[in-house]
């Protein structure tokens, strides 16, 4: 080979190992935790200029150049600044860009913090010689080693290897932790995932910064190759590019990601160099670009998990004991962990919770119109009324999904009133949905293991320190799973994803997964809508046994015959008011109650 | 003080194109739910279809300006019927969407540049002696822009009041399936409210170009954040609150021109950006007020 080749083939080699890390950052934040990194490319720009400052002298050593620190240090330091650097940036910008709700709210933010960034570096020259650009930018030990270029490029090609596979191994650890899990959960259903105790802005805060800190260290060693760089370099175009290779890759898989790269490397930013050229060098860089979004709809058409979609975590057989009559285990031990209450001021000992006069109103309509009641201890608790007499607005204002506009709800004393539901969820307090909320594409067991407590791999430091450092606990919990899984006669789904099961099989995951958190007070919504009947009976039991072994449950639902079979008393509401309280038997009779009903 | 109702005037001015461009992008947002980035591009399209029917085929510039008018019309329609409605009825998740539309305004964006070439544009409309009013100046070509403007507003008031189409396009943004379930063809609506948005946006890009004096084929996308800033900020999805956003941002920006040029977009997108954290759901909390008129 000609030495041009093999310098060709080093620099494709570098860019491959640089692109892999950005869509691996990339695909942690966006493939897993569903995080739009729209400002994506100015984590990598940030790396790169602040490799390049932290590698160059002092600026007034180079001449014409100005910049800020020129500390010369030795590698890898600056590439570890660098990380620390889009670390503190992600988390500046996460902290308010990933304040709205909507993901194209958030995308937008981040969109418009790119280009006020690009404007920024090009109207303070003296940060990072503005429109000009860094150059000059030493090598890693180039000058020690005193090498042929060519030969100095396979020493790189090894230092870009290096940084490559331990970017890997902390991506890839993360992804396969009960922290990935939980950030794919997230994913899935930001809601439910909040309902199971998880702070999901503070989650996606994290998977943000270190997406960030990854990005930079791929612009680090790009800038430490090829030794310039400016803001020209950084379009926002090109973080488009980045989403390209993970999407055609595959959302979600590490794999998948690094094929990505590799393909948009190859074909679209290579092959066409080797093309016979048939138009102007504009031309085909547009035509290049168009062919970039027409591939991105035929994938988001045909194939939207990309080729190689994310991978079916199979765990029925880690289950211990899974194969024979070995449920050991018992559910009893999940309903009761977390029983003991603490009785608050002025709270009766038997209520496990007050709500005092909780009040909602939407436009001018009083959806929750000054609700009192208790929720007494070890009992189902029915909560029933016409459509729109403010049932679910009530649950969800106790589960603190809606702030209420006044009112008290007191648990162990302290009034829980305008809480984020995840800090009610981690009080012991669990709801259902009443629109299943299942994780789509995470299987049965990963569903239920997301609401598993104190597991040891469900945090960043946990998670890199491997599986067998979470193994135990996951054991414990995988055992619990299958317990409620044989239970519930779903055994034979475990591995299936959850978002292929059937309405009826949905609602069972979901309230298995609300067991799985140990709840002190479970909070059910319509539970038995969409059912079937067999099934419906299977679920009355269960909860009378759960009540047995001292659970304490709201539910709302709209039969009143299974009402009467499982609740011990009753709450009627109608246009946001309780209306009536009590035994079903008594309430049948009551003429208020009747006729709410009938005009409702 | 002479300088501050100089630029209140500019202010107004690009008020007008913004009341356009942000009403057109919040009424598809209401309707479909979709944040659409190729609506800049659909602006660009205009411009150059007013262009090539003005200055290559010398047709008479208003003529010409509704020709570019119904070409964004007809390329929004397009888009929505073919590109994005089909990925919305599959159930395609929100940052997918969020990806197809980037997709389209690549796409779009790329083939204009194949014919246009990376240059600049221009309708050669000729200089114009400025008019005094109240102490600001405007050039005839910028009080028609005014006067276009006003009246576009003026149309969606009463379409949106009087009419049953105008009723059911307002239902449908409030709550879609509510709004079949009464018997409203909300694909019909939908179609419609595409059509509604990409005139508008026709008319803002061929304004923004007219105004400008010049164009390419990367004006309407670099004009987007601002127009999506003035539809965020007047609540998105809610057309009222969408003019008055125009009017803040436009006048905010062209007063924060007077310390320095810089300053105008950075002013748009501070404000876009605040609004979008602090009061996400924009000025007016509008829509339970939209049922209410719908209902009343």
């Amino acid at each position: 080979m000609s030495a041009a080749v093999i310098s060709y083939l080093i620099s494709l080699l570098v860019y491959l190992g640089v692109n892999s890390i950005a869509a691996w950052a990339l695909n942690l934040q966006f493939g897993v935790g569903g995080v739009m990194n729209f400002a994506f490319i100015l984590y990598q720009a940030m790396g790169a200029y602040i490799t390049a400052v932290l590698t160059l002298p002092k600026s007034t050593v180079i001449g014409d150049q100005t910049y800020i620190l020129g500390l010369s240090w030795p590698w890898p330091l600056p590439l570890l600044g660098a990380a620390v650097a889009g670390g503190l940036l992600s988390l500046a910008v996460g902290s308010f860009a990933l304040r709205p709700r909507r993901r194209d709210f958030q995308a937008t933010v981040m969109l418009v913090v790119s280009i006020i960034a690009e404007t920024l570096v090009v109207t303070q020259p003296h940060w990072f010689n503005g429109n000009q650009g860094l150059y000059g930018i030493p090598q890693p030990f180039a000058a020690r080693l005193a090498l042929d270029p060519n030969g100095y490029g396979w020493f790189f090609v090894g230092l870009t290897s290096v940084s490559a596979l331990l970017v890997l191994l902390i991506v890839f650890r993360l992804t396969n932790s009960p922290w990935g899990r939980r950030l794919r959960a997230m994913r899935e259903n930001a809601d439910a995932i909040e309902s199971l105790g998880t702070n999901s802005r503070a989650e996606s805060l994290k998977v943000y910064v270190v997406g960030g800190a990854l990005a930079a260290i791929s612009g680090g060693i790009l800038v430490e190759f090829i030794g310039a760089w400016s803001p020209a370099a950084w379009g926002t175009g090109e973080t488009f590019i980045v989403f390209v290779a993970i999407i055609v890759g595959g959302l979600g898989n590490t794999f998948g990601a690094f094929m990505g790269a590799l393909l948009v490397l190859g074909v679209f930013l290579e092959l066409p160099t080797y093309l016979p050229q048939f138009a102007s060098a504009n031309t085909e860089q547009s035509l290049q670009a168009a062919s970039i979004g027409v591939l991105i709809l035929i994938f988001l058409w045909l194939r939207p998990q990309g080729i190689f979609p994310e991978r079916r975590r199979k765990l029925a057989d880690q289950v211990p004991g899974s194969t024979g009559a070995g449920s050991q285990a018992d559910t009893i031990t999940l309903a009761t962990t977390r029983h003991n209450f603490t009785t608050g001021a002025d709270g009766d000992a038997s209520d496990a919770l007050t709500v005092r006069d909780l009040a909602k109103e939407f436009g001018g309509v009083r959806a929750v119109d000054g609700v009192s009641f208790s929720l007494p201890v070890g009992k189902i608790t029915g909560l029933i009324g016409p459509n729109g007499a403010g049932k679910s607005t009530a649950l969800k204002l106790i589960a603190g999904a809606e702030k209420p506009d006044a009112g008290q709800i007191l648990l162990d004393g302290k009034d829980m009133a305008g809480w984020p539901s995840y800090k009610v969820a981690r009080l012991g307090l669990i709801r259902t949905f009443q629109h299943t909320s299942e994780f789509g594409r995470l299987t049965v067991l990963e569903n239920l293991l997301t609401a598993g407590p104190a597991q040891p791999g469900d945090s960043i430091g946990g998670a890199l320190l491997g599986k067998r450092h979470a193994r135990k606990r996951q054991q414990e919990l995988l055992g619990q799973a299958w317990t409620l899984l044989e239970e519930f006669q779903l055994t034979s789904h475990a591995d299936l994803y959850a978002g292929q099961l059937s309405g009826g099989q949905r609602r069972l995951v979901e309230i298995m997964r609300a067991l799985m958190a140990a709840p002190r007070i479970l909070l059910l919504d319509e539970p038995l809508a969409g059912v079937n009947p067999t099934l419906r009976l299977v679920i009355e039991d269960h909860l009378k046994r759960l009540r047995d072994e001292g659970l304490t449950m709201l539910m709302v639902e709209h039969e009143l015959g299974a009402v009467e079979r499982v609740c011990d008393s009753v709450i009627v509401m109608a246009q946001g008011k309780v209306l009536a309280s009590g035994g079903m038997v008594e309430l049948r009779k009551n003429e208020e109650v009747i006729s709410a009903y009938l005009v409702g | 003080m002479n300088q501050i109702i100089l630029s209140l005037g500019f202010g107004l001015v690009t008020a007008s194109i913004l009341a356009m461009g942000a009403v057109g992008f919040t009424l598809q947002f209401g309707v479909t739910n979709l944040f659409n980035l190729a609506y800049g591009e659909t602006m660009t399209v205009a411009a150059f279809v007013t262009y090539y029917t003005h200055v290559d085929m010398g047709w008479n510039f208003w003529l010409a300006m509704t020709a570019g008018a119904v070409g964004g019309m007809l390329l929004s329609y397009v888009i929505g019927r073919f590109i994005y409605m089909p990925f919305l009825h599959r159930g395609t998740s929100q940052f997918a969407m969020v990806m197809v539309t980037v997709a389209m305004s690549i796409i779009l964006k790329n083939v204009m540049q194949i014919f246009s070439g990376a240059t600049f544009y221009s309708f050669a409309l000729g200089p114009e002696k400025p008019v005094h009013v109240l102490g600001m100046d405007f050039t005839p070509r910028q009080l028609a822009i005014m006067g276009i403007a006003v009246a576009c507003m003026l149309g969606l008031h009463l379409l949106f009041r009087y009419t049953r189409m105008g009723k059911a396009m307002r239902a449908t943004s409030d709550d879609s399936s509510l709004a079949r379930s009464v018997g409203i063809p909300t694909t019909r609506i939908v179609g419609l409210a595409w059509m509604a948005s990409g005139l508008l946006a026709g008319l803002a890009g061929i304004a923004l170009a007219m105004d400008l004096g010049t164009f390419d084929t990367n004006f309407g996308s670099s004009f987007l954040l601002i127009i999506v800033a003035a539809a965020v900020f007047g609540s998105v999805g809610e057309p009222y609150g969408a003019m008055v956003g125009a009017l803040v941002i436009g006048i905010a920006s062209e007063l924060a021109a007077i310390i320095s040029p810089d300053l105008k977009n950075v002013v748009a997108f501070g404000l876009l950006v605040i609004v979008l954290l602090v009061r996400p759901q924009g000025l007016r909390s509008g829509r339970v007020q939209m049922r209410m008129d719908v209902a009343g």
